[in-house]
């Protein structure tokens, strides 16, 4: 018989098996999960955010709960999404000019300098991305190398919710990365192709297909 | 004798900053005193079993002892003058019409540890205690009394006044600590304790004002003056701050042990437009709650600790009938969430969670899984953090959960 | 269960080859298909008995939803709150939020409703990438071909057509609204992009970012949505059902707010599904890629409201589902790994289809190898090995640099990808068919217009990899547009507030279920497919 393990998730003691993740073992709960769920373990969508407790440590730390194999013991609470009040704006095409950049990210997120350094946002983040030092580079305009920091972010929004200065990390960093890619990718083989395509050339014949798979 | 005021807050000592005028009312003679015996004023200090009244209500003798005893060239003592709690507001009154009291306590309290280095660690956000408190301390540079001490000590007394933060979370001891180092308040993690490894690694007293307000009072009328002034076992006097539906709030200063009964309905003037009490956050709004069964506790350390509470800071902020216990407790909780630090992921998260559900059950679209979930957070983020604030938080949600279900819909839900 | 080779056996046999043997084909690509691709299987395929797609072949489990009964009835529309726009649209994966900012540009009131948050849906999960014709040797009638010819001559050639044509386009949108790419050479020419092969191209002609481009897709796409201040964005409030005009447009949509616990009623003048595809409901009881809430929805409204539907028995199994762990079950393994070279191996250690096959293909061959007993057999999970050496060889880029993603996961099973292979069977990926569509992602029913995996006709009856995420902002774009137009045109015929709209259908509906004798008494759509069902609340005043 295979040894059955317990955890206790919002509340809820629930069986689960040894492997088991813990956004599996939620799915046998109760009630119908509606929240913090999204891709199923793949780790991407960053909607299961969670607290968890190991049995008999004094430590509780945020995870992904479809990432996280269950233990005996373990206590778990979900996390809701956390949206600020709050936020600047800003369109796409204002990011265009790479001269306006730096002043730019100044102006759209002026809490980054502010960082007090506590670190929260780095523990939090369950992509172990050094989130702090991001936004140090950031605030000293060192933008790609802040940009490539937050290349495997999956937007989980934990740091935010960590950060006691609501600088919004994980946005600085998407702010800067998109910058890099509007104002500096003009692929020739794509321009080249539109240009054919708006000067009417490279139509589609819908029924040549029927000739050749006739043939 | 009437009970009301007799020590800290009592008329004949509310001088301000002028020096002459405290010393004409009695003032310097319990640093006289100490200067005789420096050896004796810790021992002192415990016969009169003097508490921390910064909120923990721990001997303040064994903190001197300690330092005292730890080794180190250049001793600290500091004063916590951050006060930024919801509810509380005895430091700030102590801070500017008697500021004299505060600073002879603190030079007797440098003169038993051997300090080299007294700091007045401001909340700037209350000026005028800031501003009387620097008139205050430069009247004593220039006395002859600090001479006297320097002598005693065999080394000078530095002594300054520094604006904190202001910040809540910038009282915590670990947080002074590290404020004085010209930090981030970050509090830190204990042991090592402040009395061992302080400000700059070296031993370090940090006392709340009205500790140190205490202490030449004690050492000019003596150990058993002071223990008769409480109630049964319990010593000296507490400055109650008076808040929420009473029909006169305010700052009482009462014999340490008098009722909740007597502190609300004699000298509160009772419940505003006669509702029934309902109840009262004990000490500011991160310990238990007490309830009308509770009006016969006696406000001293241990009996309010004996009631599964905490006597605190001393404040008492009262709800009567027909006040939504909910939305208060959910206001604390922002107040958290706001105050936290940043460094422990489950306290700043934490909090987060519990305003949300809080919030949810206020407006009355909770679920019964967002109660569990509740109460489950209260399980999982005590001890989480390096320091307490996460816990102030859980304690104030778990114990409305446990005094008062029905408002949650608790019991409606286990009847149905 | 099969018999199959058991785990430590399969591995020495494996280790007895130094290059894979590949087994001799047994049959034809036609019958392989028609004897073991589950889409054939006898019991993958029904009728339908009502509606507008009476007498079209159906899987039966979605038929069971199509064919059911409302969640809601008049009462719930009573006391609900009453909110307006000009176009609301309904789902938050990638065809939804194109849709939505497409419609914003053009000058409309858009509301956009998800029954999750925004973005946690099928394509922040999309690995591989995305197709564009953009190569000097490529051109959109290649394009055009691959795809004809992968989805079984079966795809509306017009709409199919578009797809290829509008690609250059969506990359232009995508890089302009700050999406990255792969470059083949970051410093040359603007940045070179770099092309990789899919399965069923003529040649390579994939775009992507590392192996989570559906990732880089979806952060950036949201992130511009919450900016947008034309799009009221409303996460967890999933569509119940569709409103109708008395002429059976579409006048709207039914939410319910998860956070208040309350109905919404939002009248529209243009409403767009976009609630992607259906793998929750483990058809012929394959595990899926797909995400939670991938349940239907969308079809179960569209066709209780009149919307034709095609191709509903063509779906998609991906080859490499991830078997071991358990835990993992079902989880995508991009086919950019055998792009890149990684091998199928049965447990006698052959390679028994070629890798880089129209996926249809590859999935069938490996249900025949699993049915002959050629499958492996770990800790009770059937599968076949998909071998990662070819990509970890000496010389080359470590996997965690060329593929995190599949680094990540190899992680993750406790696997070392340079000595072990990775357990894999087929898994439901997409729904080929869906809402029948024109060429503005406008659907049979006036008002009502659909864009992404709801939809069928772009791919035939197989897509080829790349060409979803394409197909998603080509028509999300293509929606947008046309619903803001239609709803500008609305406005400027009459400035009366928008009429509102009813269930009316629903009625109808109900009389057609018990004339044909349905069982009326599951209610759909599912909403979430986890065992435990969410209960609407509902005021009790109303009711009474
Ligand atoms: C693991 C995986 C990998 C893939 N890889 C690729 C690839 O490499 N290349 C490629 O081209 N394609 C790929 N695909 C396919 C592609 O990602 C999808 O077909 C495409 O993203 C679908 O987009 P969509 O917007 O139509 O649906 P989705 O992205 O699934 O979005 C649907 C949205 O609607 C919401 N919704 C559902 N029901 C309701 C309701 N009742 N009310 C309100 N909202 C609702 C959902 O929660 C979700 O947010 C992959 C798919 C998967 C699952
Ligand atoms: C979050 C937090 C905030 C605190 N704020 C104050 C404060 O503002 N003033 C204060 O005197 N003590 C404060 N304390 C208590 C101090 O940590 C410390 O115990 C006290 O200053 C010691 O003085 P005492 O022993 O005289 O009470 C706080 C404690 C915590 C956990
Ligand atoms: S950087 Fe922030 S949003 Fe990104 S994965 Fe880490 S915690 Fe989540
Ligand atoms: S959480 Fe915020 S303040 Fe703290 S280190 Fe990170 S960015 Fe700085
Ligand atoms: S518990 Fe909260 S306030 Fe205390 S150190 Fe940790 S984060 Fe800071
Ligand atoms: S469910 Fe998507 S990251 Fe966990």
């Amino acid at each position: 018989m295979s040894e059955t393990i317990r955890i206790s998730i919002d509340g809820k003691v629930m069986a689960a098996q040894p492997g088991d993740s813990i956004l599996q073992t939620r799915l046998h709960g109760p009630d119908a999960v509606t929240a913090n769920i999204g891709c199923m373990g793949q780790g991407v969508c960053g909607s299961c955010r969670c607290l968890v407790r190991k049995a008999g440590e004094r430590d509780t730390v945020s995870r992904l709960a479809c990432e996280t194999v269950v233990e005996d013991g373990m206590q778990v609470s979900f996390i809701d999404y956390y949206q600020p009040d709050h936020v600047h704006h800003y369109r796409p095409h204002d990011l265009r000019d790479g001269w306006q950049t730096l002043p730019q990210l100044q102006q759209t997120f002026p809490e980054t300098a502010h960082c007090r350094h506590c670190g929260g946002c780095d523990r939090a983040c369950p992509r172990g991305i050094p989130v702090q030092q991001g936004i140090a580079l950031a605030s000293r305009g060192e933008l790609p190398a802040a940009a490539a920091l937050f290349d495997p972010c999956i937007m989980c929004n934990l740091c935010t919710l960590a950060c006691p200065e609501n600088i919004r990390p994980n946005h600085v960093g998407l702010y800067l990365r998109r910058a890099q890619a509007i104002q500096n990718l003009r692929p020739g083989e794509l321009l080249r192709r539109l240009d054919q395509q708006a000067r009417g050339q490279l139509a589609i014949d819908t029924t040549a297909y029927l000739a050749r798979s006739s043939s | 004798m009437e009970k009301l005021n007799q020590v800290l807050l009592n008329p004949a000592v509310q001088v301000g900053p002028d020096l002459a005028a405290w010393l004409h009312a009695g003032g310097g003679l319990g640093l006289q005193a100490a200067l005789g015996a420096p050896s004796a004023i810790i021992r002192c200090i415990a016969d009169a079993d003097l508490r921390g009244m910064g909120g923990a209500g721990f001997p303040a003798w064994r903190k001197w002892e300690a330092t005292a005893n730890a080794v180190g060239d250049c001793k600290y003592v500091v004063c916590n003058g951050n006060e930024d709690e919801p509810g509380t507001f005895k430091d700030r009154t102590l801070l500017s019409a008697s500021p004299h009291q505060v600073v002879e306590g603190a030079l007797i309290a440098a003169l038993a540890v051997r300090a080299r280095c007294l700091i007045f660690y401001l909340n700037p956000h209350q000026d005028s205690s800031l501003h009387t408190m620097q008139q205050a301390v430069s009247q004593w540079q220039d006395s002859p009394w600090l001479d006297k001490l320097s002598h005693a000590l065999g080394h000078p007394l530095d002594i300054k006044v520094v604006a904190s933060s202001g910040r809540y979370i910038g009282g915590e001891e670990t947080a002074v600590v590290a404020s004085l180092e010209a930090g981030f308040p970050f509090p830190r993690k204990k042991p090592p304790f402040p009395a061992e490894q302080g400000i700059n690694n070296q031993p370090t007293l940090i006392n709340n004002v009205e500790t140190l307000a205490n202490v030449s009072h004690i050492l000019r009328h003596g150990a058993g003056w002071y223990r008769a002034l409480g109630v049964g076992k319990a010593c000296g006097t507490k400055l109650y701050s008076l808040s929420g539906d009473v029909l006169r709030p305010g700052l009482y200063e009462l014999p340490m042990g008098s009722s909740l009964q007597e502190l609300v309905f004699h000298y509160g003037g009772g419940m505003l437009q006669g509702k029934a009490f309902k109840a009262v956050f004990t000490g500011g709004p991160s310990n238990t709650l007490l309830t009308a069964r509770d009006l016969d506790v006696a406000l001293d350390f241990d009996s309010v600790w004996l009631r599964h509470s905490r006597l605190g800071t001393g404040a008492m902020i009262v709800i009567s009938e027909g006040s939504s216990i909910i939305r208060k407790v959910a206001e604390y909780i922002d107040f958290f969430a706001k105050g936290s630090c940043g460094q422990c992921p489950s306290c700043k998260c934490g909090t987060f969670q519990l305003a949300r559900l809080l919030d949810r059950v206020d407006g009355g679209r909770h679920s019964p899984a967002d109660l569990d979930a509740l109460q489950h957070l209260c399980q999982i983020l005590p001890g989480s953090g390096r320091c307490g604030l996460i816990d102030g938080a859980v304690t104030v949600v778990k114990s409305s959960l446990h005094t008062f279900p029905e408002e949650y819909g608790l019991l409606v839900q286990q009847t149905a | 269960m099969n018999a199959a080779i058991e785990y430590q056996q399969a591995s020495q046999n494996r280790a007895s080859h130094a290059t894979p043997p590949r087994r001799a084909d047994d049959l034809s690509v036609a019958a392989l298909l028609a004897q073991y691709h589950p889409d054939h299987a006898a019991d993958a395929s029904t009728l339908l008995h009502i509606g507008p797609s009476r007498g079209q072949p159906c899987h039966p489990r979605l038929a069971q939803l199509l064919q059911s009964n409302a969640l809601i009835d008049g009462f719930d529309l009573a006391g609900a709150e009453q909110r307006s726009t000009d176009v609301l649209v309904l789902g938050g994966g990638g065809a939804g939020a194109a849709a939505a900012l497409t419609a914003a540009r053009s000058g409309a009131a858009v509301m956009l409703a998800s029954k999750l948050r925004l973005g946690d849906s099928n394509t922040v999960m999309a690995e591989g990438g995305i197709q564009a014709a953009l190569a000097a040797s490529d051109s959109p009638q290649q394009h055009f071909d691959d795809a004809m010819r992968g989805g079984h001559h079966a795809a509306d050639p017009q709409l199919l057509a578009q797809l290829a044509s509008d690609a250059p386009g969506v990359i232009r949108w995508l890089i302009e609204l700050g999406m990255h790419f792969d470059l083949a050479d970051p410093l040359s020419d603007g940045g070179k992009l770099r092309y990789k092969q899919a399965g069923g191209c003529s040649q390579p002609r994939i775009l992507c970012y590392r192996d989570y481009t559906g990732l880089e897709m979806m952060r950036v796409l949201r992130e511009t949505v919450e900016l947008e201040p034309g799009i009221q964005l409303l996460n967890r409030c999933p569509v119940v059902e569709l409103l109708s005009h008395q002429d059976g447009s579409c006048a709207g949509a039914v939410l319910y707010d998860l956070e208040y616990q309350r109905f919404i009623v939002v009248s529209a003048r243009q409403t767009i599904l976009a609630t992607g595809g259906c793998g929750q409901l483990h058809l012929q009881g394959f595990p899926t890629s797909n995400h939670y809430g991938a349940t239907a929805d969308g079809l179960v409204l569209a066709y209780r409201l009149g919307a034709q539907l095609r191709d509903m028995d063509a779906f998609q199994y991906h080859p490499t589902g991830v078997a071991w762990p358990p835990r993992l079950r079902g989880g995508l393994i991009s086919e950019a790994a055998r792009s890149a070279g990684a091998l199928l191996l049965n447990g006698l250690g052959e390679r028994f289809v070629d890798e880089l096959a129209p996926r249809d293909v590859v999935t069938a061959a490996m249900l025949r190898e699993c049915a002959a007993g050629r499958g492996i057999e770990r800790d009770g999970q059937l599968g076949l090995f998909l071998d990662l050496r070819p990509l970890c060889g000496p010389g080359l880029p470590t996997l965690a640099s060329q593929l995190p993603a599949l680094q990540h996961l190899a992680d993750k099973c406790g696997i070392d990808p340079t000595r072990d292979p990775l357990l894999v069977y087929p898994t439901l990926h997409y729904q080929n068919g869906g809402v029948v569509i024109d060429s503005q992602g406008q659907s049979s029913v006036p008002g009502l217009l659909c864009a992404g995996e709801i939809t069928g006709g772009i791919h035939g009856r197989n897509r080829l990899m790349g060409n979803a995420l394409l197909d998603i902002l080509a028509f999300g774009r293509r929606a947008g547009r046309q619903a803001a137009r239609q709803a500008q045109a609305a406005r400027n015929k009459s400035s009366l507030p928008h009429l509102r709209g009813g269930i009316e259908h629903v009625y109808r509906w109900q009389r057609q279920l018990a004339l044909a004798g349905l069982d009326a008494s599951q209610p759909a759509p599912l909403l979430y497919p986890g065992q435990a069902r969410l209960t609407l609340h509902r005021p009790a005043s109303a009711r009474a």
